[in-house]
């Protein structure tokens, strides 16, 4: 639906969800409540590779096409959006190296997650989320090494990760162009991470904050120049941006199906509500939105494959997913009536899980920014 | 070790089989699985191999398109895989394909140049559910069997079985080559990874034909099997159960004993 996939690519989605319905989707239920993080489920998602889609192949991953990381993606996401956040987090956190690292770096961070390794990207901080560039965080150099003083906060995979990408100010004085990323090892002395974020949805990934303390690295473990920080980062969140559309997507998709499967058995007034057409229609107008987000994304895809300019496009596909997962896992709600706003049902959930993608990698607002911005241009 | 295991590619089980109009199963729109109780086979096949070394072969008997659940064995597992495809072979009963096997059995170790110690089968498929093929094959072999296995070891150079029986457990000694049919063990299939699973896609299956078998036609196919289907019905419906969920489990037991115990079932 939606993608159009080569035979192996159906193969691989057929292995998704098949993992998906048998080890994820019901599994998931306890832990939404209990905020735990599924180590058990994790373990084995790991060693199936799904953490790992985006190794490139040269750096011994798998070498799968973006289309195909994006179906696998979404049927994650249906499945719970939790697993789809912590799957996909380790993948953000390794863009900046592909993008700015060196080839030693790109092989270590390769290396370490497919070992099974996770990595978090860590970019917000307390007075710096839509506005990174007010970044508190500072890195000394000191001979060959930085030193490293502050704190990220509301960081994915933070508690479990094996590598950060950490950005810091270098040169307080040029605003963005003083901002360097470093790639930093778990095992680093004076980095710990505290305070886990008891959230909404999403409540199968873990959040939390990480400080830095004196925290010495080797100028070795710096990506790229120094200053090149804030636009490692933003190129990372224009790549990245999209497959958090694709998220948003696997949400919409599992409240219609799951709209469509309670219509078909719910009877009021002695038919089941889904012959009354007000239903059908709630139906058409969140497959209307479902399938367009998806288009959007595929549309954004499209131009990375082909290098074409994609930011505009990237932006639009989170904003208009992300929205959208937000009113179709209202309307589910409203076509399971009472039992929508009951736990005992999935669909409450939905909405849960479908607000982080308003919020996070760039709240909405800030893809308007950077939506109009294209539009609009310096004047 | 070397280690064969049979592979029958089956209706998706967990799909309801209904006769159509011909009164035949209409499983033409249901998906086609690897029998589950020969997933089970290669899992039990592939920690074995983890533990003592070897290799596993899968071999299936059927069309082209069995190719499909033999590449997922690939994956899961198996090392290299075989389909044996023949037209005259359409229908055979249970001896018939067992003859076929062990025909494949001994092809397979003139290709490989090698002498298979273990042969694994599901305890029965999930579609004609006789159970029938792995003894059969074992006495076409002339080797040991053991049937309904759920864990097994390495003695020596015989193999400690252990057997789920209507009552408990055997364990049972046998000599290899033996024949082995799997039951269902206490943990599951493993999933391929996604790696597994793009080079299993990437290799070869070759397809044996009854000419490379030197199979005798006389023996095999409709025609020439034991057993002919007469007709075939739908299982009658269950009927609709009793749901008992009291607060406790204590309250839960008692509540069932005093149903079966009024509708005089002790
Ligand atoms: C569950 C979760 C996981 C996260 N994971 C990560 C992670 O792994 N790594 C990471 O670096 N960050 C992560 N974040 C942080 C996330 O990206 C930020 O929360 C987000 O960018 C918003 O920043 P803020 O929370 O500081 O909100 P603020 O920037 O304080 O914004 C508050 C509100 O004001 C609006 N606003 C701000 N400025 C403007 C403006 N100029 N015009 C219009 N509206 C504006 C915002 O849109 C928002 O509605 C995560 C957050 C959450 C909740």
């Amino acid at each position: 639906m939606g993608y159009i996939l080569s035979d192996e690519t159906k193969d691989l989605l057929a292995d998704v969800k098949k993992f998906c319905d048998n080890e994820v989707k019901e599994q998931c239920k306890a832990y939404d409540v209990s905020g735990e993080w599924p180590k058990e489920i994790y373990d084995k998602a790991v060693e199936m590779g799904l953490s790992t889609l985006e190794v490139p192949k040269e750096y011994g991953g798998i070498g799968l096409d973006r289309i195909s990381c994006a179906a696998l993606y979404e049927e994650m996401a249906k499945a719970d959006a939790g697993f789809f956040t912590t799957m996909t987090s380790s993948n953000l956190a390794l863009k900046p190296v592909l993008i700015a690292g060196t080839e030693e770096q790109k092989k270590w961070a390769c290396d370490v997650l497919l070992k099974g390794g996770y990595a978090s990207f860590c970019l917000t901080e307390p007075m710096a989320g839509s506005d990174a560039a007010n970044s508190k965080t500072t890195a000394v150099r000191d001979g060959d090494e930085y030193v490293i003083n502050g704190r990220k906060c509301f960081i994915t995979n933070a508690p479990v990760a094996d590598f950060f990408i950490v950005t810091a100010m270098t040169d307080k004085t040029k605003g963005v162009k003083g901002m360097t990323a470093f790639l930093v090892s778990k095992d680093t002395k004076g980095l710990s991470t505290t305070n886990h974020e008891n959230k909404m949805g999403i409540r199968t990934s873990t959040t939390s904050d990480v400080v830095f303390e004196d925290m010495r690295v080797p100028v070795s473990s710096r990506l790229g120049e120094e200053g090149t920080g804030f636009i490692t980062a933003m190129k990372t969140l224009d790549l990245s941006r999209t497959f958090v559309g694709v998220g948003a997507v696997g949400i919409m998709q599992r409240a219609i199906d799951e709209a469509v499967a309670y219509s078909k058995t719910r009877i009021t007034f002695g038919k089941p509500i889904g012959k009354f057409e007000a239903i059908q229609f709630m139906i058409a107008d969140m497959e209307i939105k479902c399938e367009t987000a998806r288009q959007m994304c595929v549309h954004a895809i499209d131009l990375m494959d082909n290098g074409l300019p994609f930011s505009k496009e990237s932006a639009i596909a989170k904003c208009y997913a992300g929205d959208n997962a937000v009113q179709v896992a209202l309307d589910a709600i409203q076509i399971l009536g009472g039992y929508g706003y009951s736990r005992e049902y999935p669909v409450e959930k939905l909405l849960r899980d479908a607000k982080i993608f308003q919020i996070y990698e760039g709240t909405n607002q800030v893809q308007r920014m950077v939506i109009s911005k294209n539009v609009i241009g310096k004047f | 070790m070397e280690i064969l295991v049979c592979v029958k590619q089956v209706p998706d089980d967990s799909v309801k089989v209904v006769l159509n109009g011909s009164g035949q199963p209409a499983i033409d729109k249901i998906a086609p699985v690897a029998n589950a109780f020969d997933t089970y086979a290669l899992e039990m096949a592939a920690r074995f191999k983890e533990a003592n070394g070897g290799t596993i072969t899968a071999v299936s008997i059927g069309p082209d398109e069995f190719k499909t659940s033999l590449k997922n064995c690939l994956a899961v597992g198996a090392d290299k895989a075989y389909v044996v495809t023949d037209a005259s072979y359409d229908g055979s009963d249970s001896l018939a394909t067992a003859y076929v096997l062990s025909k494949a059995v001994a092809k397979i170790e003139e290709l490989e140049g090698v002498k298979f110690d273990i042969i694994f089968c599901g305890k029965e498929t999930t579609d004609s559910t006789t159970a029938l093929v792995g003894p059969e094959l074992a006495e076409k072999l002339g080797v040991g069997v053991v049937t309904c296995v759920t864990e097994l070891a390495l003695n020596g150079d015989k193999i400690d079985a252990k057997q789920e029986t209507e009552e408990g457990y055997n364990t049972i000694e046998v000599a290899m080559p033996a024949v082995l049919t799997i039951n269902k063990p206490h943990y599951d299939p493993r999933y391929p990874t996604m790696k597994s699973k793009m080079a299993a896609r990437r290799k070869q299956i070759p397809t044996l034909t009854s000419a490379d078998l030197g199979t005798d036609a006389s023996l095999v196919g409709a025609a020439n099997s034991a057993v002919k289907t007469i007709s075939l019905s739908e299982p009658t419906k269950k009927q609709a159960g009793i749901k008992i969920n009291e607060k406790t489990f204590e309250e839960t037991f008692a509540k069932a004993m005093a149903v079966m115990t009024e509708a005089k079932i002790f």
